[in-house]
């Protein structure tokens, strides 16, 4: 399973794509089953430069009926710094953060060679 | 403090208003993210894991209270009501709206400070001891020169595309408390024979993935002569350095490649075709000189009822031995403002304690405020007589741990928390360590030890140096952490050794318990944790921390 992720351009804000359009929670993103449309999706997000930057996709397992991201990287992205917890999507709580906080299943972020590219 | 004059603001707001229309190109499309990123880096706007992050110059560390106040207000407006102090003592925003930085420019530029220079590969901002003008042994105040090299730098034509960043430490203290060994260039004044005062230039010391200490290529060099010197450096790295590998681009692997004596020759023959016409007028330096401010200080102003209040509280006594240090008059002390609060985060400020801290600055420090490269603050001249009242206002912030130079005065970087290059996160690691050696006594007990954690290893946490140093890896794709020891970033600079094997996140505090323990069964009197290390090697340390492996 995957999501494609970006940063917002106007804000930095993580987010993930649904359906043509990008939002804020992982829980909401649209999860792809086949390569081919997680791939045709890159390429949609990619023609849209001024919503987000560098779109990638990520790999996501399954958390406590919760889809959640394989890589830690990807899911300090997707909860907030953990030294402030009321900083970044962990604010909201709930049980798909708590998935989050308790998933486990570690591998190197697949985005990770684009997120050092950005900085 | 340095003075801007109209030049200097003129420059400010042109660059703000040039940022602007970048962001309204960027933003409408004009400009594509590739062709943008190099004019935000420029401006120091770093795009991290959650947003923006806004990396705003304290030029060698040092601000005024209508600075603070300025930087608690962006924190307040623009960001989460938080600052972050760095390691090269700028001061970091975490959240920032692209739509918002042309205007914190503007704020920035109407207090004197920028972004400018905070990213790329130029000249970086210099770093100057947290207390000059303030320290009982140093030679002169080097902010002088730090100014005259903050204003040669900036925005000059020929440096602003080097093989990569490029930083330069300035002291005049001979307890070196800018860790200049291990910058680009460390610049130590001395004074000579005759009197005069000159520099020991050191080139090429570095941390990153190949940390070296730098070889002293010149002695010493007269001060009148420094512009045209550091244009002869800057000239052969710029015409021989690599840029083919950004990991072997920065200027010490030039020099190590190359080797002390030729590189120096190299420079000896580019400074002797620069000649004289590279350097600055002395009526440059003076102008400099007059442009900053002086405090007004007494003449041994009576200490009040410092010695009874240190008596009688046990608490403030804990701080003046920890927090205090020497001012070069009577009657007056530099006060370091910890910002290692237990379970806080490392460098982290509040805005309103920043207010506090511009307050006290402002009714009860001659207006000065520094950062140091360990993440803290510092109020360089506090009169003994008013310590008491500063402290009690520092603890009602929670300002006043007592721990500058101790166990939990941790440098961390933003690691995995926040930083697009991180490996693995470094705050929740110093936060751990500062818990588990929270009691104050057992802390005073240890004594000096400093621990620098970096989440990758480009190591803006300094952990090369750090007496312990530990580093985030990335080991299958699990945050682990390496252990050195032995490093000093101070006069006996040296760059620390890897202890073993990589450690799970939640072994890290266990191991540096067991590596105090040891060094405390192993320390003799008056030893440090970095004496007893040099004095045993590392056995003990190693048997303490891996001895559950045999």
């Amino acid at each position: 399973m995957k999501a494609l992720t970006a940063n917002r351009l106007s804000d930095g804000e993580v987010v993930f794509w649904k359906s043509g359009a990008w939002v804020e929670r992982l829980t909401d993103a649209e999860v792809f089953v086949a390569e081919d449309s997680a791939v045709t999706a890159e390429t949609s997000a990619r023609a849209q430069p001024t919503l987000a930057i560098d779109p990638y996709l990520i790999d996501l397992v399954e958390t406590e009926g919760f889809w959640t991201p394989v890589s830690y990287r990807e899911r300090i992205r997707a909860l907030g710094p953990s030294n402030h917890e009321r900083h970044g999507k962990q604010a909201d709580g709930g049980d798909a953060v708590e998935a989050l906080r308790h998933a486990h299943g570690a591998a190197r972020s697949s985005g990770r060679v684009n997120l050092i590219r950005r900085k | 403090m340095y003075r801007y004059d109209a030049v200097d603001r003129a420059v400010l707001a042109d660059r703000a208003a040039e940022f602007r229309d970048q962001v309204r190109r960027r933003l409408s499309g004009e400009l594509t993210e590739d062709q943008f990123k190099p004019l935000r880096l420029m401006n120091g706007l770093y795009l991290q894991l959650h947003a923006y992050m806004l990396r705003v110059a304290v030029p060698y560390g040092s601000l005024d209270p209508r600075q603070m106040r300025a930087l608690a207000d962006i924190a307040r407006r623009f960001d989460r009501g938080y600052g972050h102090f760095t390691t090269r003592t700028n001061i970091q925003f975490n959240w920032i709206r692209l739509a918002d930085a042309p205007e914190i420019l503007d704020v920035l530029a109407e207090a004197d400070l920028h972004a400018i220079q905070t990213s790329g590969n130029c000249i970086r901002n210099v770093t100057a001891d947290p207390y000059a003008g303030a320290a009982a042994d140093e030679l002169e105040d080097p902010r002088v020169w730090c100014e005259a090299i903050r204003q040669w730098s900036s925005l000059h034509p020929e440096f602003s595309f080097l093989p990569r960043k490029f930083k330069i430490a300035v002291t005049a203290s001979p307890h070196d408390r800018t860790a200049a060994k291990v910058h680009d260039i460390g610049l130590l004044l001395r004074r000579g024979r005759d009197g005069a005062t000159g520099f020991e230039v050191i080139v090429g010391g570095g941390m990153g993935r190949t940390p070296h200490v730098g070889p002293t290529l010149k002695a010493f060099l007269p001060s009148e002569r420094l512009f045209s010197y550091l244009e002869a450096v800057l000239r052969v790295y710029n015409r021989h350095g690599r840029r083919d590998n950004i990991y072997k681009a920065r200027i010490k692997i030039l020099v190590a490649a190359l080797g002390a004596e030729a590189f120096g020759r190299e420079v000896e023959a580019e400074w002797e075709k620069i000649g004289v016409a590279g350097d600055l007028p002395g009526s440059e330096i003076v102008r400099i000189r007059d442009a900053f401010t002086r405090p007004e200080l007494a003449d041994s102003p009576a200490p009040g009822d410092f010695e009874a209040r240190r008596a009688a509280e046990p608490a403030f006594a804990r701080f003046v031995r920890n927090n205090l240090k020497a001012h070069k008059l009577s009657g007056y002390t530099i006060v370091d403002v910890s910002l290692k609060g237990v379970g806080e985060t490392p460098g982290d400020i509040s805005a309103d304690q920043m207010d506090v801290v511009a307050d006290l600055a402002e009714r009860f420090g001659q207006g000065e405020i520094r950062s140091t490269h360990e993440q803290n603050l510092v109020l360089p001249h506090i009169r003994l007589a008013d310590v008491h009242t500063v402290w009690k206002a520092l603890d009602a912030a929670r300002l006043a741990t007592p721990n500058i130079n101790l166990i939990s005065d941790i440098i961390a970087c933003p690691g995995l928390d926040y930083c697009a290059l991180a490996n693995a996160r470094a705050i929740c690691v110093a936060q751990d360590i500062a818990r588990r050696f929270e009691a104050p006594d057992r802390a005073e007990a240890i004594g000096e030890l400093k621990i620098k954690i970096s989440g990758c290893i480009n190591a803006c946490g300094h952990h090369h140096v750090g007496h312990i140093g530990i580093l985030g890896v990335d080991k299958k794709g699990e945050e682990f952490y390496q252990l050195t020891l032995g490093g000093s970033g101070a006069e006996d600079a040296s760059v620390g050794k890897m202890l073993g094997p990589a450690l799970p996140i939640d072994r890290v505090t266990d191991a540096v318990e067991a590596i105090v323990d040891a060094y405390l069964q192993q320390r003799q009197d008056g030893e440090r944790f970095l004496d007893t290390l040099r004095r045993t090697g590392d056995a003990p340390f190693r048997e303490a921390v891996y001895a559950d492996a045999h």
